[in-house]
């Protein structure tokens, strides 16, 4: 078990940088267009405090449903394959059984199969070489190379628990929790060399991965205000023949967003150091030692303080919307008692040694600046396009998207780049009937070790 | 050799599919120097007699669910160094879970014999696929081999000398299922 669970951790490192563009929604419309968000979704209100104004009297701007349930056709496939009552069993599930795979199971972990897979993303197959002598150890990867990262991988994220508040006249007070995490791994050039270029191991020599992880969490009291700042005038009569009907501009106007905070970290630490082992001479002839040299920052009390802030503008004007908006600039947390120590791996003792350099001492943190930018147009026609780019804090996603409208029936297409910058690409259609929604999307990810694609098809009911 | 298992491990992790793991095993390097690699031999007029030398081969661990596909001695030969005597001298190489039952193991390969005669070195290559009897030792990370050299004399003078091995590496391959 505990080199199944070495395995499930080297599988992550492997596997995790590239799962950041797992599911991205649960939305078929949305996965139809590639990814992109016509609507006044929650991306947009929540990180473009701005769009938290707008009322859409409109209704919904750019025809967002009001409410969107996933048809989870994938897990009566998953289902199928694995049932139920037999899962503690499965040999997909079990490290002891022949057929267990590590890959595969953390690739489940990381995207649920909650949708129906049209196409899965084939592991690699391909045969790998060791060749091994006393003094000798060389490791071919033949096509699994391209899989080891040239510069540093992980993952990581910002995000707010809870908004809890009241608010009056475009002023709101709340608090909020906030959780930011990232891990990032590096792995040093000679490990790297020897995995990816098929260098010999040297004797007498140190491979190691720079292991660099943060984690903070706290609340934060916001002091914020949204509204429409600018309104333009009607231009002709509401009820004129032929013109526009009265609620479709009722939207229309700049707004603008901004929020304060204050942040109480509750607790924090971070890791940073090497993990390895150091080969001995003849490489086969003499034990390796491990390798383990690590600073660790953490905070004694729950006493983080620090100010940080969001702003948005959106400018919507007829079937035409644009938005930008940031979150957490010049967040800087001030941790005033933290202690930093030094775990050691001591290869003479085969003991980890635990050391105190600092006690009481300062330390100061930042959090991500989190931005998106969106912009939509109805065309008239029953087209609508749209695109916007998004960045969590770790690699910045584009999404651009198109749906043209046949009475009752609607088509999607759409295209994205996704934080490996890897273009993807979406396309599907829906039956509106009255309230209710029929949506179908097909859109391509690379969420595995792979470089082709895997193809998912989504359904969703959609109540407007 | 654990640290060195765990960087397998992530490349074997990596490499999970349907593709092979292939392991070129330099048995030799770890003999040689030992005394291992050599075996004196002495065989008395008109009869046969038999040696042998034990190695250990460790290869990484966690290949305890791995089937094993093909066991081959790609590489390998040794020297017949004859100091007298007119004969037979030939190999042949067994391999157990410990080193006694390679004295009770069917042989996994049979080198024919190779004349010597005089004072003289013949050289003798030792390659050929190995008894898949043997195969799934192959799934352990340790295993005890055993080189027998047997020799026949039909003379009346002793035939004596020395088998120095000067190469030996086995190729395994694994369906690489590590857990």
């Amino acid at each position: 078990m505990r080199i199944a669970g070495i395995a499930l951790t080297l599988a992550a490192l492997v596997l995790v940088p590239r799962a950041a563009d797992a599911q991205l929604s649960f939305d078929a419309r949305r996965l139809g267009m590639g990814g992109v968000s016509l609507g006044r979704d929650g991306n947009a209100r929540r990180y473009n405090p701005a769009y938290r104004a707008v009322k859409n009297l409109s209704g919904g701007g750019t025809g967002a449903p009001r409410i969107t349930i996933p048809v989870p056709l994938g897990l009566y496939d998953f289902f199928r394959e694995h049932p139920i009552n037999q899962l503690t069993n499965d040999p997909a599930f079990n490290p002891d059984s022949a057929a267990f795979n590590p890959i595969e199971l953390l690739n489940l972990v990381l995207n649920p199969p909650v949708f129906l897979d049209i196409r899965k993303p084939p592991t690699p197959t391909n045969d790998i070489e060791f060749t091994i002598g006393k003094n000798q150890l060389i490791m071919n990867l033949g096509q699994t190379r391209v899989l080891i990262p040239d510069h540093s991988f992980g993952f990581g994220t910002s995000g707010r628990l809870v908004d809890m508040g009241f608010g009056f006249g475009g002023f709101n007070l709340s608090i909020m929790g906030f959780v930011h995490y990232d891990l990032s791994l590096t792995l040093d050039s000679a490990l790297r060399s020897v995995l990816k270029d098929t260098v010999p191991v040297r004797p007498d020599s140190s491979y190691f991965i720079i292991t660099d992880a943060i984690a903070q969490t706290g609340l934060t009291p916001t002091l914020s205000y949204s509204g429409r700042i600018w309104r333009p005038r009607p231009a002709i009569a509401d009820s004129a023949p032929g013109r526009t009907a009265p609620n479709e501009n009722a939207d229309d106007g700049v707004y603008l967003g901004a929020a304060a905070h204050y942040y109480f970290g509750a607790t924090y630490g971070r890791g940073v150091g090497p993990a390895g082992f150091t080969v001995g001479d003849p490489i086969f002839g003499v034990t390796p030692t491990m390798l383990f040299d690590g600073l660790v920052r953490t905070s004694n009390k729950p006493n983080g303080r620090g100010v940080g802030a969001d702003v948005g503008i959106a400018w919507i004007s007829g079937p035409f919307e644009v938005g930008i908006g940031a979150n957490d600039i010049g967040a800087e947390l001030t941790w005033s008692d933290t202690k930093i120590q030094r775990i050691l791996y001591d290869p003479n003792g085969d003991s980890i040694s635990t050391t105190m350099l600092a006690n009481h001492v300062e330390t100061k943190t930042k959090l991500p600046i989190s931005y998106i930018a969106n912009a939509a147009l109805r065309m008239g026609t029953g087209t609508t396009v749209g695109g916007d780019v998004f960045n969590a804090g770790r690699g910045t996603v584009i999404h651009v998207g198109a749906e043209q409208r046949y009475g009752p029936f609607a088509v999607r297409g759409g295209v994205a780049r996704d934080q490996r910058k890897k273009i993807q690409f979406g396309f599907g259609g829906g039956l509106r009937l009255g309230a209710f929604g029929l949506d179908v999307g097909v859109w391509t990810h690379s969420p595995s070790l792979s470089d082709q694609r895997a193809m998912t098809m989504a359904t969703s009911i959609s109540v407007y | 050799m654990k640290a060195l298992a765990a960087a397998a491990l992530l490349v074997l992790v990596t490499g999970c599919g349907q593709g092979k793991a292939i392991f070129n095993v330099d048995i030799y390097s770890f003999m040689a120097g030992t005394g291992a690699d050599t075996i004196p031999y002495v065989v008395p007029p008109a009869s046969s007699a038999s040696v042998s030398t034990f190695s250990r081969v460790q290869l990484p661990p966690g290949f305890g669910s791995s089937v094993v596909d093909s066991v081959r001695i790609t590489i390998g030969n040794a020297n017949l160094v004859n100091s007298g005597g007119t004969g037979t001298v030939g190999f042949s190489i067994f391999f157990a879970s410990d080193s006694a039952g390679t004295m009770t193991a069917a042989s996994a390969l049979d080198i024919p014999p190779t004349n010597v005669s005089g004072t003289n070195t013949v050289p003798v290559p030792i390659t050929g696929d190995l008894s898949p009897a043997i195969y799934s030792l192959f799934a352990s990370d340790t295993l005890w081999m055993r080189i027998a050299a047997t020799g026949n004399n039909s003379g009346v003078t002793p035939v004596t000398g020395t088998g120095i091995l000067t190469a030996l590496v086995i190729r395994v391959v694994l369906q690489d299922k590590i857990l």
